[in-house]
């Protein structure tokens, strides 16, 4: 602070004991005020008071976003459950990305928010819809397997849209918008190799197991229900939050 | 039965495959902790790496809003005990005229904000008044938090960064302080005019 000056308007002069302690009022208000805003802290904060192109910053919201995004991780490992061949990690993990990065650009672009808890609860079947598939539920209950390309695609676009919404709750600024939304999205995916890398590592190992088939079987049936309790979790939020 | 065949043992990877995959893993995690995470949110950049790819810009933001974010809450507790400041507050509103609406500004406040400063500019208010302001920030871009809050409620009427110029009406929803938390995040200094005209009894400064 180098200069201070103010237009006061004018107050009753006659009346010197109220105007000192106006004054003594307000120097106590005054003291008491030091720092008093509402705070947002954490990401949220952050983002809200910067403005510009901030590439990296973006790229490292993004990763975290994704790798601290159990509801996505979970949907993933089950996606990779049992490809065991590169070509088909890559197959999939590219359609699950290109689903949910289609939504989550035109979602913020477009400001489609969705009610986060709705979203929330969608993704939460995913994780059921995949954990069913692997245990191969859909060719038992209806005679035939629902692609499982397509469903992932589907799915990417669900995992998008709630990606879409918890960016515009943190209220990206205009400046440097896109660049910044690109470089999130770019992140999201640099942190779903990041995952996906300790998956495959941890599966790589699991799958030499002699009782693999057999702890398969269990770890599907606990995803299925973390699943469940993921969607009855955003349920139960969506009609408190109403 | 499940939506996959057993993999052959041969198509899987090798034991020693795998253990270079994690060993490699692990020196990846322990980089991207020390280079990235640990700046980012901490600004702990023992490298500097951090600092070249804008990331304890973050972490330092980010910590330094914790560290305002829990003051807040102290303040707020210590207003919970100290029932004077409200007693005040009431005296405080007889002693002032009502101030009149008219076309002309009634105060104008101008202050230069250096780089990293913060200034409080606001007005008391009743509930139901209105204020209709006007303001600029020349010389850098500003951040801002038009709000308030007293008595446990609190409101927030708009936030920005980076902003040059304003302009609006707040209606206050409850009697307290209303008005702007100033942040100068640019790297030169900014000078601030801010135009008010309502009904408010006093224009109460921090800096």
């Amino acid at each position: 602070m180098t200069s201070t000056s103010r237009v006061l308007r004018a107050l009753a002069p006659t009346r010197p004991l109220a105007l000192t302690f106006i004054l003594l009022a307000a120097f106590m208000l005054t003291a008491a005020q030091a720092f008093a805003h509402n705070v947002t802290a954490g990401d949220a904060g952050y983002i809200q008071e910067i403005w510009g192109v901030k590439i990296i910053p973006f790229i490292y919201l993004g990763a975290k976003h994704m790798v601290t995004g159990y509801d996505h991780i979970l949907f993933l490992l089950g996606v990779v459950f049992f490809l065991y061949r590169m070509k088909d990690v890559g197959i999939y993990v590219s359609l699950f990305a290109i689903g949910h990065s289609v939504t989550m650009l035109f979602g913020v672009w477009y400001g489609w928010g969705i009610n986060a808890y709705i979203i929330d609860a969608i993704i939460g079947l995913s994780v059921v819809y995949k954990a069913l598939d692997n245990l191969g539920y859909y060719q038992k209950w209806f005679g035939f397997q629902p692609n499982t390309k397509v469903a992932t695609l589907i799915f990417g676009l669900f995992h998008g849209t709630g990606l879409a919404t918890k960016i515009i709750e943190y209220q990206i600024p205009q400046d440097g918008l896109l660049a910044n939304l690109l470089a999130f999205n770019v992140g999201v995916e640099v942190g779903q190799l990041l995952a996906l890398a300790v998956i495959l590592i941890v599966m790589g190992y699991w799958r030499r197991h002699p009782n693999f088939m057999r702890q398969a079987t269990i770890a599907n049936v606990v995803m299925m229900g973390l699943g469940i309790w993921l969607t009855a979790y955003q349920v139960a939020g969506y009609i408190a939050s109403t | 039965m499940h939506n996959a065949p057993k993999p052959n043992i041969e198509e899987l990877p090798t034991k020693a495959q795998l253990f270079r995959s994690t060993i490699i893993a692990g020196i990846g995690a322990a980089a991207i902790l020390v280079t990235v995470v640990l700046p980012a949110e901490y600004a702990i950049d023992p490298t500097g790496v951090g600092r070249v790819l804008g990331l304890t810009e973050m972490g330092e933001i980010k910590v330094q809003l914790a560290e305002e974010a829990e003051a807040d809450r102290l303040l707020d507790e210590q207003r919970a005990l100290d029932q004077s400041s409200s007693l005040l507050d009431s005296v405080f509103g007889l002693f002032v005229s009502a101030a009149h609406a008219q076309e002309a500004w009634q105060d104008e406040v101008t202050f230069v904000l250096e780089p990293g400063d913060t200034a409080e500019i606001k007005m008391t208010m009743e509930a139901g008044n209105t204020v209709t302001y006007s303001w600029t920030a020349t010389g850098g871009r500003v951040n801002f938090d038009l709000h308030a809050h007293s008595g446990g409620e609190s409101v927030d009427y708009e936030r920005g960064a980076g902003q040059t110029e304003g302009e609006g009406i707040i209606e206050a929803p409850f009697a307290g302080d209303h008005g702007w938390f100033w942040r100068n995040r640019d790297s030169t200094p900014i000078t601030m005019t801010i135009q008010v005209r309502g009904e408010y009894s006093d224009i109460v400064e921090t800096y």
